[in-house]
């Protein structure tokens, strides 16, 4: 065994008289041993460091873990709550008169009794504004129109020249033809 | 040495209290000190509040116009201290958080990676433990970038107690944790 060896944790710490250091270099170059040492020593200085910058990271950080956790509890309580507050203020605020009562028999004379309710203010949901929108605009079915000249239906001098024909093509939600009417 | 070790041996200019110098000492000194208190077994909170204690009392040295020589190995000490108080007051056993069956979380690095590096602090982290007190106290410090005698001004040994310490804990973790 290598007195020098007994050094060669201060010779890397840069501790040792130049004197000395010089000597254990010389030898370090030399010795195969004390060369693996040195490399071991290197790696656990290394290793130590790692372990202590985990110790730090793992300590440190103790509340700042629980920040995300926090602000996405906080972020899913607040869309729970807009949620809610939303189905509560858009559900009562269709008031429609009641149909049985505009067919029932009038045996007075109607009263027209004025709304009492405050006119709640419907908070729209962008998305839900243009659903409706697009809803209220589209017809159940749509109509088309195709115009078919009269001598393409009956042989040459059956009809008078000039007339025409227009068949209107009703077309049901899922693509097909729901009705066909001709008229001239 | 890490990155963030302290340069050896500086020649630091004559220090007052407040001074943009004693600034600069704390911003190179917080971290390292942190991470020794962390190390001694504090908790985070606790780690912060003796880091800030330690600087509080050399703003009170200086201004009492107190000796300036080997002032980063007079700031460890303070922080060591106080470090040791609360783990007495606490009634903690010195060390008894660097235990072995934490999860050291690794960035930028492949599944694989994390938990070869986690099995391998686990395993240095068992080491560690089967040291004695004073060679964990003087490879902390060592690890904090402090020299030989400022280890021994801190933890009031002699420099070549130091030298044969820190030999002696290196030569048991590289033997014990195959690095």
């Amino acid at each position: 065994m290598c007195d020098v060896k007994a050094k060669l944790v201060a010779w890397l710490d840069r501790e040792l008289t130049p004197e000395e250091a010089s000597t254990v270099e010389h030898h370090v170059e030399e010795c195969r041993e004390c060369r693996h040492w040195v490399a071991t020593y290197e790696r656990v200085s290394q290793t130590f460091d790692a372990y202590c910058d985990a110790m730090l990271a793992t300590k440190a950080p103790c509340r700042a873990r629980w920040v995300p956790v926090l602000a996405g509890a906080l972020i899913a309580a607040t869309a729970v709550c807009l949620a809610f507050l939303r189905t509560r203020v858009v559900h009562p605020a269709v008031v429609e008169p009641p149909a049985a009562i505009a067919s029932a028999p009038v045996l007075e004379p109607p009263v027209v009794e004025p709304i009492l309710h405050k006119p709640m203010i419907r908070r729209y949901h962008p998305a839900q504004q243009i659903r409706e929108i697009a809803t209220q605009e589209q017809p159940m079915d749509a109509a088309i129109q195709i115009a078919i000249p009269a001598e393409a239906m009956f042989p040459p001098g059956a009809v008078p020249n000039g007339i025409n024909f227009i068949a209107d093509l009703r077309i049901a939600p899922d693509g097909s033809v729901k009705q066909v009417r001709l008229r001239q | 040495m890490s990155d963030d070790s302290v340069p050896l041996a500086l020649p630091l200019p004559r220090l007052a209290a407040g001074s943009a110098e004693v600034t600069a000492l704390y911003r190179e000194l917080r971290k390292p000190l942190l991470r020794y208190v962390v190390c001694l077994g504090l908790t985070a909170d606790e780690a912060q509040d003796v880091v800030q204690d330690a600087f509080l009392s050399l703003q009170r040295h200086l201004a009492s116009g107190g000796d300036q020589e080997n002032i980063r190995g007079w700031v460890f000490r303070v922080a060591h201290n106080l470090a040791r108080n609360r783990q007495t007051s606490y009634h903690r056993r010195f060390g008894e958080t660097l235990d072995g069956g934490r999860d050291f979380p690794a960035e930028d690095a492949t599944p694989e990676q994390v938990m070869l590096e986690s099995e391998k602090l686990r395993r240095f982290a068992a080491a560690i433990q089967l040291l004695t007190k004073s060679e964990r106290e003087c490879l902390l410090l060592r690890a904090g970038g402090l020299r030989y005698r400022e280890i021994g001004e801190v933890l009031g040994i002699a420099i070549s107690t130091v030298g044969e310490t820190v030999e002696r804990a290196m030569k048991k973790l590289a033997e014990k944790c195959n690095v």
